[in-house]
């Protein structure tokens, strides 16, 4: 048994398919985490060549556990962290925007310069979360598994986000 | 804390209608739901998947390799450690061990089966440890005196010729183109050129340039083992020749010598003695030039 797992990992199909389907994900988590898309993509990349490398001993049902293992252990020593940039869907703004009038489409326009900010703000842990949530579209326990934490606490910090964007927003 | 949790839970979509109800009420609702709104319409950038894919799929699997080369390294020592230890006991049983006595000396040693051999002056001995019992074959250059334990055929080669036994004691010489076999207890079997002859106790045979010549001795060891040589019908350069085994000297003769044969004991522990018995002998005078060089000039 342990020798399929072993080969499947070490199959270029298969490993592709795996990489095709957790790379992304893994990318914006470290993206979310650090704030840098070069740095998110080069740890991306070095997670998988780590599972690569390492095929032999790492069943493919445990290879996404250790590349999020990888992640979660990876730190940036020589770039500061940066503050996440984020932009918005164009297609879905331009829905919106036929049946409103102008004032509301400033007004709109403000609050999502408000929320983004606001993101920026958020520490680290709730801003992981949250994104994970709102542009992967994972569930919670999802979000639980990858980053080694309960689902409670995968709520509770989704809830402190919303509370903590909610005041910033007000405040300005 | 009521708080808490609801939050998270209506972002997920999975309130209760109390819940939903409860949570609508709350003043800040109206901007909860444009966060919830907007947030869902963010985005990050793709990145090239194939690239990175590439990159990674061209990396060797080098890690499989780590648990090996460990395994490798102490493959190796014990191997080497199997290697030495066989190399030891291939040494040990199959190579040949050589006995010798140097020119002045006698050298006694055992062979495995506890059988004695005694090397006279000047002698070698070559024979191998492995299945000795069952092969009992050595090879001799010089004199040497055996004391045979009993068991399977022992067998004494020489350049000259061969000699067998079962169980006896019995001693060879060959020296030059003399060979002489001396029998003191049991039966030995002689082989010399064509000829087979079976010596018994007391009995002594002697080959020299293919003449062969029976003798009986009633000595029950041999003379050099108690610091005598007996020479029997010997002429005087293989007398010298023994002489200047035993004693480790050099000897020129400087004046012409009769070919008479010399029958008769010489101490192999007094060197004076011995030369002026070969002097007396054949009429010669022994001079000492120094302590390893003796000349015998005409009286």
């Amino acid at each position: 048994m342990t020798i399929n797992s072993l080969s499947e990992t070490c199959n270029e199909i298969v490993f592709s398919k795996f990489f095709k389907n957790h790379a992304k994900s893994l990318r914006n988590f470290l993206f979310y985490k650090y704030g840098n898309k070069d740095q998110a993509e080069d740890l991306t990349q070095e997670a998988f060549i780590k599972l690569w490398q390492n095929c032999a001993s790492v069943p493919i049902e445990k290879a996404k556990s250790y590349i999020y293992t990888i992640a979660n252990n990876s730190s940036l020593n020589e770039i500061k962290h940066q503050k996440v940039v984020l932009e918005y869907e164009n297609n879905f703004a331009g829905a919106d925007k036929t049946n409103e009038n102008p004032e509301f489409i400033l007004e709109e326009k403000q609050f999502k310069d408000k929320l983004l900010k606001a993101i920026k703000n958020l520490n680290e842990t709730q801003r992981i979360a949250f994104l994970m949530h709102r542009i992967d579209g994972k569930k919670y326990s999802e979000i639980a598994e990858e980053l080694s934490i309960s689902v409670k606490a995968v709520e509770k910090r989704i809830h402190l986000a919303l509370v903590e964007l909610r005041k910033t927003i007000d405040f300005k | 804390m009521k708080k808490n949790y609801i939050l998270a839970k209506w972002l997920n979509n999975d309130l209760t209608k109390e819940e939903l109800a409860e949570i609508k009420a709350d003043p800040d609702f109206s901007n909860y739901e444009k966060i919830k709104k907007y947030s869902a319409q963010l985005k990050v950038a793709d990145f090239d998947e194939e690239k990175v894919l590439e990159n990674i799929l061209s990396q060797k699997k080098v890690s499989p390799k780590v648990i090996p080369l460990y395994k490798n390294w102490m493959f190796r020592v014990a191997a080497v450690l199997v290697l030495a230890l066989g190399f030891t006991f291939v040494m040990q049983n199959f190579a040949t061990e050589t006995q010798y006595a140097y020119n002045g000396e006698k050298t006694t040693f055992s062979l495995p089966d506890n059988s004695e051999v005694v090397l006279n002056a000047g002698s070698e001995i070559e024979y191998k440890k492995w299945n000795w019992n069952n092969h009992r074959n050595l090879e001799l250059k010089g004199e040497a005196y055996f004391k045979v334990a009993k068991g399977q055929k022992f067998e004494v080669k020489t350049s000259l010729g061969k000699v067998a036994v079962l169980g006896t004691q019995f001693n060879v010489k060959a020296r030059k183109n003399r060979f002489d076999i001396t029998c003191f207890e049991g039966r030995v079997k002689v082989n010399y050129k064509d000829k087979e002859i079976i010596l018994t106790h007391g009995q002594s045979v002697t080959f020299e340039n293919g003449t062969q010549i029976n003798e009986s001795s009633t000595s029950s060891k041999p003379e050099w083992l108690e610091n005598r040589i007996a020479f029997t019908k010997e002429n005087l350069p293989n007398i010298l020749d023994e002489i200047q085994r035993q004693y480790n000297v050099t000897i020129t003769v400087k004046t012409g010598y009769t070919n008479e044969l010399f029958t008769g004991k010489i101490p192999t522990d007094n060197l004076d003695i011995a030369l002026q018995i070969i002097g007396t002998t054949y009429n010669l005078e022994p001079k000492k030039i120094d302590k390893n060089k003796i000349i015998f000039e005409k009286k």
